[in-house]
């Protein structure tokens, strides 16, 4: 399957889990791993999965804006995109906690790109670590998403290279 | 591309730079060095106890050690143990990341009188530095003046009850002097009017969720500017909140003009909205930004000429101005000039240099011990006691024959 794993990201964090997401999948799949700022278009053959932080008041990271900001002003049909979101974020700022995902995915599925699984959060003020939370939930998503798309009467989103 | 770069300073400046230079050349020999045994700057001794999830991007910088090929070397001092003229013939370039750490003066009447004390230093304190002097007692109503996120890390800290700093690094020494604090009212104070005051919303509300305080704010002004609005939507929002015993008044508008009091502060004399008044205060604590050492603008200079291989970054370079996520912005633009400049030598010795002197160097693995050491020494409900000398650092590191 073929994988690009984006990031928004501020202070590194958000980059650093999604290298260990491209690393945990690098083996059975096709990965990238591509900061949001170098991300304008999403191509419909691949999965994508988004790590996306907080920061400030809620808002989405530096890297992630441009991006946010470009989908919300040009529009593009998203709907034959798949997506996954995990946000990063501290439960000690509670009314804006992983804002910056709940965001990202909304401007996403607005333009009608699909979200597939629940979108997964860490808090930085707990005793987990991102990736023993990210890892699971990406790899049981991948077989979520393989499982569907190897049933050839169950797909709702097709594509030439899925 | 190889090549041997030093890196001076620890702290978040220096460690974004070293990912960002490994991240597009990994065969890059880039070693760190630091004045202290011990790594990270910033992040460990000026980012606040409580702010635990902002400490956490020392996990990024571990990794530059653990995976990316970078190399450390603690307790060894630019300028005592070796000069810069010694690392820019050893190394093929050279960067000064030692941040800004001196606490910029008032520069009214009086600001040098005993019971001001800045909020570097007090900052390191809490953060038990080891060079740091004790912390001093503060009286019943300190002021503290300046209104960016280091004051409201200070006033924070100063209203926290012992049970919410549960989860946090605040050592024992700087618990107990928080608890023995006897503090009936901060005042917070700055020349900037609210719309216009530095801190972030977010450690506003912040503030608005303490147990022991009641909260004031004076002197605030409507504004039209959507950005303004946030910061006095939140000030707004913690007004009147609480009914701790720590009066909080937040003031604004308020220039400082001098500083009251003989042989010990009285308090401080402003020109406020309403004209001049004077605010009594046991203690004032500054926390309006930080300068650097006198050679500082000959070392821009030497770096700006860049005739020497030698760069300058993070608040260094830049002065007191931007956040941590700042520094890893500029980290990587710096890292792609010094990769388009870098011109290797294999003449050149490297860290060969660091072991001429007896003096003890903590290299990461011996960072490892110590940081396994504070961590299991830590008290009930924090997550580290920090070592507070060389000494100690030197012995948990388990190198023998150290100097301190």
């Amino acid at each position: 399957m073929k994988i690009s794993i984006l990031y928004g990201t501020e202070t590194g964090n958000a980059e650093m889990l999604a290298e260990d997401i491209q690393s945990a999948l690098s083996d059975n799949h096709q990965t990238t791993c591509t900061n949001l700022a170098d991300t304008r278009t999403l191509d419909p053959g691949d999965f994508h999965v988004i790590v996306c932080s907080t920061y400030g008041d809620g808002e989405l990271p530096m890297s992630a804006q441009p991006f946010a900001e470009f989908l919300e002003k040009e529009a593009p049909d998203l709907s034959n995109i798949r997506f996954a979101i995990f946000g990063l974020g501290d439960e000690e700022y509670a009314e804006t906690f992983t804002h910056g995902s709940l965001k990202l995915a909304q401007i996403l599925t607005a333009q009608g790109a699909i979200q597939v699984g629940e979108r997964m959060t860490h808090n930085a003020s707990g005793d987990d670590l991102p990736e023993d939370l990210a890892l699971p939930w990406v790899a049981e998503i991948i077989n979520s998403v393989q499982l569907k798309d190897s049933c050839p009467h169950d797909r709702t989103v097709k594509n030439a290279s899925a | 591309m190889s090549g041997k770069i030093a890196i001076i300073g620890a702290g978040p400046s220096g460690c974004y730079l070293a990912q960002a230079l490994l991240k597009r050349a990994p065969a890059l020999n880039v070693h760190v060095v630091d004045a202290l045994p011990v790594p990270y700057g910033l992040i460990r001794y000026g980012v606040a106890a409580d702010h635990q999830s902002t400490k956490n991007v020392t996990r990024q910088f571990a990794r530059i050690f653990e995976r990316q090929g970078a190399r450390f070397f603690g307790n060894v001092h630019v300028g005592c143990d070796v000069t810069l003229d010694d690392l820019l013939e050893a190394y093929d370039a050279v960067v000064i990341a030692t941040g800004l750490s001196t606490d910029r003066r008032l520069g009214i009447p009086g600001d040098d009188r005993p019971g001001l004390y800045g909020s570097g230093v007090l900052t390191r304190a809490l953060n038990d530095h080891p060079h740091a002097p004790p912390l001093p007692a503060l009286g019943q109503y300190p002021l503290i003046v300046g209104h960016g996120n280091v004051a409201i890390d200070l006033l924070r800290l100063l209203c926290k009850t012992s049970h919410e700093l549960d989860g946090s690094d605040m050592g024992s020494k700087s618990s107990a002097w928080l608890a023995k604090n006897d503090i009936k009212s901060i005042t917070v104070v700055g020349r900037s009017p609210a719309t216009l005051a530095k801190f972030d919303s977010a450690m506003i509300r912040e503030i608005g969720k303490l147990d022991n305080v009641s909260i004031t704010v004076r002197d605030t002004l409507f504004s039209q500017r959507p950005d303004d609005n946030k910061r006095l939507h939140a000030l707004a929002a913690i007004n009147g909140q609480g009914n701790g015993t720590i009066k909080v008044t937040f003031r604004f508008s308020c220039v400082p003009l001098s500083v009251i009091g003989d042989e010990s502060v009285l308090g401080l004399q402003v020109r406020g909205p309403e004209g001049e008044e004077h605010i009594s205060a046991s203690t004032i604590l500054t926390a309006i930004g930080f300068e650097g050492a006198l050679d500082r603008e000959h070392l821009l200079k030497r770096a700006n000429e860049n005739k020497e291989r030698l760069y300058c970054v993070g608040w260094f370079h830049r002065g007191p101005k931007g956040t941590i996520a700042d520094s890893r912005t500029e980290a990587q633009t710096t890292a792609e000039r010094i990769l388009n400049e870098l011109s290797p030598d294999p003449e050149r010795v490297g860290s060969t240099l660091f072991y001429g002197s007896s003096k003890a160097i903590v290299d990461y693995a011996a960072w490892q011990r110590i940081d396994a050491a504070e961590i299991a020494q830590s008290a009930p409900n924090r997550c580290r006691q920090k070592f507070t000398s060389t000494s100690e650092f030197l012995r948990a590191a388990q190198l023998q024959g150290g100097q301190t």
